[in-house]
């Protein structure tokens, strides 16, 4: 299994996307740092807005997550190099195993990549005090929860991108599952939660537990779920795991 | 001498179509085995079956004692295939697809070795996207070879590659083999295949027809003879009158001679007895490619 990991991280490495991505990331965050600086009043760019979403960096994260993972299994075929991932002495739930393993920690690594650069920016370029109480939560303590739920929304995207990439046989519809995962959590979920209003079991479909991140750091996206933090939780990783199954079975039905 | 590889009675079907019969064979330690067949015959299937990648529905694999199935794949470890085409990641160098399938022990000197024997050293370190097919290629039957497996399994190996490197793969084959690895090799292209080849097996609609040595394939079709005289008629007056049965191909005459036969002495005796001048005498024993042909020949007639 090590020998199998290894050689996920040797290709991901190798992939010129990868690196390309985290310079634009860090890019992102170090421009919006200084705008920040030198446009104190403009309130999307004010430290407590863009510190928390990691200067806009959180976003690309999980983009890159995304594209890493559509195509983990789905390049595999497209490359013909299946067969020799599948010959050797492992086996097909190793090698998925893998993947999984190499894409969760590529997730975390961009993400932690993210908050170094954002700690540093914050205390270099804003002065950010991270100690400071708002709302009865410290910075720092927003930014933690922020984050565990940032961490939860993210691994129920990758299973699901990983799910579609598998079942689809493309990488492609995917990745565009995963833009739409992101964009009903930031933009749409408006309208899921009024039709949650309006019909109560619809708050149980997987776009409610999207939320999880936002409902962790604000009290009234909890009324608006009509689910409680530890349900949204748990349900987040259960669809997770369930979305992960799938692409497994999957993966272990595909033809050589 | 130990068997590396014993297939026993494979059947697989596909879709209710059963594509390999009780499919049975063996190789040795250190034996080159041919698999021929006309496209469809399930050349590509055994492989797979073999190499652990495809379910079978009866009968049983075992590499070097241990079983291989799609949920057994210890004795796998040993083993280095290139089936179909190769698989090549675009964004990977040829030597950096060879560190990420080569194991850590001896690394960098079995690269070296194989990248050498197979006269990679040009463009290893160019990214795989711009290799010709051959290259490709190539780069399959090194990341097959890279581990030095006691058991190779080859599709179609030689596809695409120029007779320089066909040669090479040939060279390797016979190196290795003498080293006591073991391949299976299915090709096409038969007079390449029989120049490596100890054993061939003939498969056709999922039955093995023919399971036979080099050796014993061609002392089974006979052997022909093949005299070029000096002087055509007088040549043709001796052997008649010495009652010799011959064909004529172009300017020589053509003998052919079962095992008890003595075609060749009689003719000889017959010509020299008579002062014809012989120019030359080719022995030729029946190809590959001839029992193969045959075969097919036989089975149209069948049908």
């Amino acid at each position: 299994m090590g020998t199998l990991i290894k050689q996920e991280w040797y290709k991901l490495a190798h992939k010129n996307g990868t690196w390309i991505a985290i310079g634009v990331m860090v890019a992102i965050q170090v421009f919006v740092a200084v705008m920040g600086r030198l446009y104190p009043d403009v309130a999307l760019l004010k430290p407590e807005v863009t510190t928390i979403v990691d200067y806009y960096g959180g976003g690309l994260v999980i983009f890159i997550a995304i594209a890493n993972v559509a195509s983990t299994v789905s390049m595999e075929f497209q490359y013909g190099t299946m067969k020799q991932l599948l010959y050797r002495q492992y086996y097909r739930s190793q090698v998925f195993m893998s993947k999984v393993i190499v894409a969760i920690c590529h997730f975390v690594l961009l993400q932690a990549i993210a908050s170094v650069v954002t700690f540093a920016l914050a205390a270099g370029l804003n002065g950010y005090d991270w100690m400071a109480v708002h709302q009865g939560r410290s910075n720092l303590a927003a930014y933690g929860l922020s984050l565990a739920g940032f961490m939860l929304m993210g691994l129920m995207l990758l299973s699901c991108a990983l799910m579609l990439s598998t079942v689809l046989k493309t990488n492609a519809a995917a990745i565009i599952s995963g833009f739409v995962g992101y964009f009903v959590v930031e933009i749409a979920s408006s309208i899921l939660t009024a039709l949650i209003a309006k019909w109560e079991f619809l708050k149980w479909n997987p776009f409610t537990f999207l939320l999880v991140g936002q409902q962790l750091t604000s009290d009234s996206v909890r009324s608006l779920t009509h689910l409680s933090d530890p349900v949204m939780i748990a349900g987040s990783l259960i669809y997770t795991l369930v979305f992960g199954l799938i692409a497994y079975a999957s993966f272990r039905k595909r033809s050589i | 001498m130990s068997t590396i590889l014993t297939v026993d009675h494979l059947d697989k079907s596909f879709s209710g179509r059963q594509v390999l019969h009780g499919v049975d064979f063996f190789v040795e330690e250190g034996h080159v085995a041919g698999l021929v067949g006309p496209n469809g015959a399930g050349k590509s299937t055994i492989m797979k079956a073999i190499l652990g990648l495809i379910p079978i529905d009866g009968g049983g694999i075992e590499i070097a004692g241990q079983p291989v199935s799609i949920t057994s794949h210890q004795a796998l470890r040993k083993v280095g295939a290139l089936i179909e085409y190769p698989g090549i990641y675009p964004f990977l160098t040829g030597r950096q697809h060879l560190e990420l399938f080569a194991a850590k022990h001896h690394q960098a000197d079995n690269i070296k070795h194989i990248v050498d024997a197979l006269g990679m050293g040009k463009y290893i370190d160019t990214k795989a996207r711009l290799y010709s097919l051959g290259m490709k290629q190539k780069l399959g039957i090194a990341q097959a070879l890279v581990n030095q497996p006691k058991l190779v399994i080859l599709d179609e190996p030689m596809n695409g590659l120029d007779p320089q490197a066909v040669k090479d793969l040939r060279d390797i084959i016979r190196d290795m083999a003498a080293a006591g690895t073991s391949f299976l090799i299915s090709s096409h292209i038969l007079s390449e295949l029989e120049k490596v080849a100890d054993d061939v097996l003939i498969l056709n609609h999922g039955h093995i027809v023919r399971n036979t040595s080099m050796g014993q394939l061609a002392e089974s079709g006979g052997v022909t003879y093949q005299i070029v005289p000096d002087n055509l008629a007088q040549a043709k007056a001796a052997l008649t009158l010495a009652n010799v049965t011959f064909t004529l191909e172009g300017a020589g005459i053509v003998l052919h001679e079962n095992a008890e036969d003595t075609a060749l002495n009689a003719a000889l005796y017959a010509l020299v007895q008579q002062g014809v001048a012989i120019r030359s005498v080719d022995r030729k024993a029946r190809d590959l490619e001839a029992s193969f042909l045959a075969m097919v020949q036989a089975e149209k007639g069948e049908a």
